[in-house]
């Protein structure tokens, strides 16, 4: 007879004998194979448990599956980012009005010994992993490539770490659509977390198309290019089932990376349509990995 | 159907639930049928205990306890009498309108060691609906709320039906009484 707690003395002895008519009761009830044996439960009593034990695990495979894709961080990254950026816009807005003067001066000491290095040291743009293709060719070299991309019509290539990258086919790639979702495991990465998981999550109710292949994509000067890769592209499509997850290892040595470099995302493609996530590395990871690379 | 599905959290839960299907179902129908003498009806009643059951699978911490099969009764004997309810509904008094009897609440004054036989036999002869009440609210501690969800009734139904149960045991106990002493 187990104790209750929070009951009065009276509501503890009724519990008392409660309890005991219970089991009173219950000691008239044959073992559990004996009543199986005379009792079978009847098809449509089978049908309908084996229906509510099914619809449990779906459920719960739904629910593992929203809970790995949690819309939440979306939506908190959204706020922080959209208050950033008016933050950022007010900020320069009441600068403008107040001392623009002021905001001009602090431009030009920036850019002055900028100015300076590039007069002293012309090639230093090698050490800098990130310039402009257009500003380091020869003035001829140039203008035959506006000619040529304006000829033909392509879009424009950036000089990116000892290669020319180019804008990426879609600018705009959402995070999740409608019941696909991408995700990284880490946002950020560091030394506690070096390698990078790519996850899409189909958390519909039928299963999606999916490429068996990514794209690591860069933002220099708020336009995504797309970096080649050095590995073999074995892409094919495949089928991730209603509810389900599946990790991807991206090997970053593939790829000739800045490590400087604000932003990266990685693409992967759907049948419904492009999935982008987005990345960044931190601070002491960025150098330990520049010291490895050197 | 999906609202009490949302409950089960987790895969562990699952496998409980099913555990506990798998090992009591058929102890719960014995236990229906005693009461409903309806083999279809008493597997009506499991099926409505396993779904009462998979909102509430927190109250069952060990599924081998002799307390998860006193509670497994309890549910089920709850839904026999639902059952039962049902099938009669000439029967069925709308549950605000009968807490009028009058007569004071002395309930607490039989509730000793003196009592503790005819508490007992009291007990026993009472009617299910009410006890299946006491049992929540005494055994397993549940509040007004949850019972009255396992019931399919509202909280306040609950505590009406937790107070007519007192009345009805308090009668009981003092003709119970009465008869011993004229004995």
């Amino acid at each position: 007879m187990q104790k209750h707690e929070k009951l009065s003395k009276e509501e503890e002895l009724l519990a008392q004998v409660l309890e005991e008519c219970l089991e009173e009761d219950l000691s008239f009830v044959p073992p559990e194979r004996e009543i199986s044996r005379k009792h079978r439960f009847s098809e449509e009593f089978e049908q309908a448990m084996q229906s509510i034990q099914d619809e449990i695990l779906e459920e719960l495979r739904k629910k593992e599956a929203r809970r790995h894709f949690s819309p939440r961080y979306g939506q908190w990254a959204a706020c922080i980012l959209v208050f950033c950026v008016c933050g950022w816009l007010l900020y320069c807005r009441v600068g403008g009005l107040t001392g623009s003067s002021g905001m001009e001066e602090i431009a030009d000491t920036a850019e002055a010994p900028a100015e300076e290095s590039v007069m002293e040291d012309p090639d230093s743009g090698a050490g800098n992993c990130i310039t402009d293709g257009q500003e380091n060719a020869e003035p001829e070299e140039r203008g035959l490539e506006t000619g040529a991309s304006e000829a033909v019509g392509e879009p424009e290539g950036k000089d990116y770490c000892d290669q020319i990258v180019y804008p990426a086919r879609d600018q705009e790639v959402p995070e999740q659509l409608e019941t696909v979702t991408t995700r990284v495991n880490c946002p950020v990465l560091d030394e506690d977390n070096p390698v990078l998981m790519l996850t899409i999550g189909n958390t519909g109710e039928e299963d999606v198309r999916y490429l068996d292949h990514y794209e690591l994509e860069v933002r220099l000067e708020d336009t995504w290019y797309q970096i080649p890769s050095e590995g073999e592209w074995k892409g094919e499509w495949l089928t991730l089932e209603a509810g389900m997850a599946v990790d991807k290892a991206v090997d970053l040595s593939e790829y000739q990376i800045d490590y400087d470099a604000s932003q990266y995302r990685l693409v992967t493609y759907t049948g419904d349509g492009p999935l982008g996530v987005e990345f960044t590395f931190g601070e002491v990871f960025r150098k330990t990995m520049e010291e490895l690379e050197d | 159907m999906l609202l009490f599905l949302a409950l089960l959290d987790s895969p562990e839960e699952q496998e409980k639930f099913t555990e506990v299907y798998e090992q009591y179902r058929h102890f719960m129908w014995y236990v229906a049928n005693q009461k409903l003498q309806d083999a279809h009806l008493a597997e009506d009643a499991v099926q409505e205990a396993f779904l009462a059951l998979a909102r509430h699978l927190d109250q069952i911490e060990d599924v081998h306890s002799p307390r998860t099969k006193k509670f497994l009764a309890t549910i089920v004997r709850s839904k026999a009498v639902d059952i039962l309810r049902r099938s009669k509904p000439e029967e069925e008094l709308d549950e605000y309108l009968t807490n009028q009897q009058t007569g004071e609440d002395i309930l607490e004054q039989y509730l000793t060691r003196e009592y503790y036989n005819q508490l007992i036999s009291c007990i026993l002869e009472l009617d299910d609906s009410y006890r299946v009440v006491f049992e929540y609210k005494y055994i397993y501690q549940m509040g007004d709320a949850q019972i009255g969800d396992i019931l399919g009734i509202s909280a306040k139904n609950v505590n009406v039906r937790y107070f007519r149960a007192r009345k009805k045991l308090q009668k009981m106990i003092q003709e119970e009484v009465d008869r011993f002493a004229k004995a």
